[in-house]
């Protein structure tokens, strides 16, 4: 299995503290592969996704040490651009990620960022938005929607610049049993379909779709089991 | 290649209601006697439902800031020397004819801009984006317009919870001095800007990993195309405009 997403010895201390968020995180994830990452309030895992999906070192500052290579490149060495079209990102809350008042016009600002042709951005629309089965909301509004047809339309905005490698940071968090089943079915999808998933999320329950469990705890990563009872007494 | 998709009262291309609008708005700067300014205000009211704008719902919902155009209009009147006193105390001229006029000029010059600037609330935030782009101004700056629409009702809506939430500890808002009800409103603005802020910097750092400038340029799924009616319209507004000016310099 090829490794699409690999960390090794990876560290993050904020601007100006000098102990570490955390240290010593190695991670690897491979085509085809769901990993999940669980841990408590103030954890650091936003923190981690920032630094796997580029936005650290990239957009916002701190001291970042180790190497994150996505697709065989390390994210020093890429544009938040380029890192685009290896790696999304779904963030937690869908309101944030949603900016236009039309479903298409969202999910067409990645491709027409990459200067697509407009016929393969109108074809990259279809494709993405038939993915998280939402082809005839095409013409809504997003903001009237309910949370979890939400966060389908920002997956949906990720997925119009197919990338193999995607991280959900807790993207589940705010949406119902509903909700998160759809969510969770379309994960199972895109494993399929040979994209390498991390998935970070407070609840494990949310993380049945996930292959290897990790738990990010006091600034160190390791195997989680899946004794549930153990996380819930941290 | 897609051109704009036709919708009710918002079948005219941006830019066409772009330019009547900037024109409109010029005309209410440029004079400062009330005949003039009525007369721009109906041209404004006749564009507005011309273009199936609801200029009366767009004033309702300023209804809140009413009371600072009358303010306004009761400093300039108090301030303004000149013409026949019609309320003075002690020697003291407070309302005059010229202050008078001078505060209905600024009500109707109000009027003008908002009954005019409803009109682009029948596009949609994505094509004026798309329209100020064609019209090479920089995709950045057009971007931020259309954030900036987005984040109105965000600010809004914190400022709504934050009220809520200082009322359901039992505080009667309404029933407690001005004063202190001012101080109430200071306490809430840092934690609410503080949360719009946050709110800011997570839509950048999507709007970023989503390939936010990653070129000089970019294509567009959607084009626009000025048509003949659009082209009709930039006329109808500069000629109006130009006779406006013209009958009005020279009265």
């Amino acid at each position: 299995m090829s490794a699409l997403l690999c960390v090794r010895d990876l560290s993050y201390s904020f601007p100006g503290k000098d102990s570490p968020l955390f240290s010593g995180v190695n991670l690897t994830v491979g085509a085809g592969e769901v990993v999940g990452i669980v841990g408590l309030s103030g954890s650091g895992k936003t923190t981690l996704c920032h630094c796997l999906s580029g936005i650290i070192p990239l957009i916002r500052t701190g001291d970042m040490q180790g190497v994150v290579r996505v697709m065989d490149r390390s994210t020093r060495d890429l544009t938040p651009a380029r890192i685009a079209t290896r790696l999304g990102i779904v963030f937690q809350n869908p309101d944030t990620q949603l900016f236009f008042p039309r479903v298409e016009d969202e999910v067409a600002f990645g491709p027409e960022n990459l200067c697509l042709a407009p016929e393969e951005i109108d074809r990259r629309i279809t494709a993405a938005l038939k993915t998280v089965g939402m082809e005839g909301f095409r013409h809504r509004n997003p903001h009237r929607l309910s949370g979890g047809e939400k966060q389908m339309i920002a997956l949906a905005s990720v997925l119009s610049l197919d990338p193999r490698v995607l991280i959900f940071d807790e993207a589940l968090s705010q949406l119902d049993a509903a909700g998160r089943k759809r969510i969770l079915d379309l994960i199972g999808d895109l494993k399929r379909d040979g994209r390498a998933i991390v998935m970070v999320e407070h609840n494990p329950d949310n993380l049945v779709v996930a292959g290897q469990m990790m738990l990010l705890h006091e600034g160190t990563m390791s195997k989680f089991d899946g004794q549930w009872q153990r996380f819930a007494a941290l | 290649m897609q051109t704009h998709v036709t919708e009710v009262g918002s079948d005219f291309d941006p830019r066409a209601k772009l330019v009547a609008v900037m024109c409109l708005s010029s005309l209410a700067v440029v004079f400062q006697r009330p005949l003039p300014l009525a007369l721009i205000l109906i041209l404004a009211v006749l564009s507005a439902r011309y273009f199936r704008s609801d200029a009366v719902q767009a004033a309702r919902r300023l209804r809140a800031f009413l009371w600072i155009f009358a303010a306004m209009a009761f400093v300039q009147s108090l301030f303004t020397a000149g013409g026949a006193p019609l309320l003075s105390v002690c020697g003291i001229s407070l309302l005059s004819t010229l202050g008078l006029e001078r505060a209905g000029s600024i009500v109707l010059r109000f009027l003008v801009i908002i009954v005019s600037a409803s009109i682009m609330a029948t596009s949609s935030p994505r094509e004026i984006v798309q329209g100020l782009y064609q019209w090479r101004v920089p995709y950045e700056l057009a971007f931020m317009v259309a954030v900036a629409v987005r984040f109105l009702p965000l600010l809004r809506d914190e400022a709504h919870d934050a009220l809520t939430a200082i009322q359901l500890r039992g505080l009667k808002l309404e029933s407690i001095p001005l004063r202190q009800r001012l101080q109430i409103y200071s306490y809430l603005l840092m934690p609410m800007i503080a949360s719009v802020l946050g709110k800011a910097r997570e839509l950048a750092v999507a709007v970023e990993m989503r390939g936010f400038r990653a070129y000089d340029r970019r294509t567009s799924h959607r084009t626009l195309r000025m048509r003949a009616r659009d082209w009709g319209v930039v006329s109808a507004a500069v000629l109006v405009s130009v006779g406006v000016l013209g009958v009005f310099m020279h009265m």
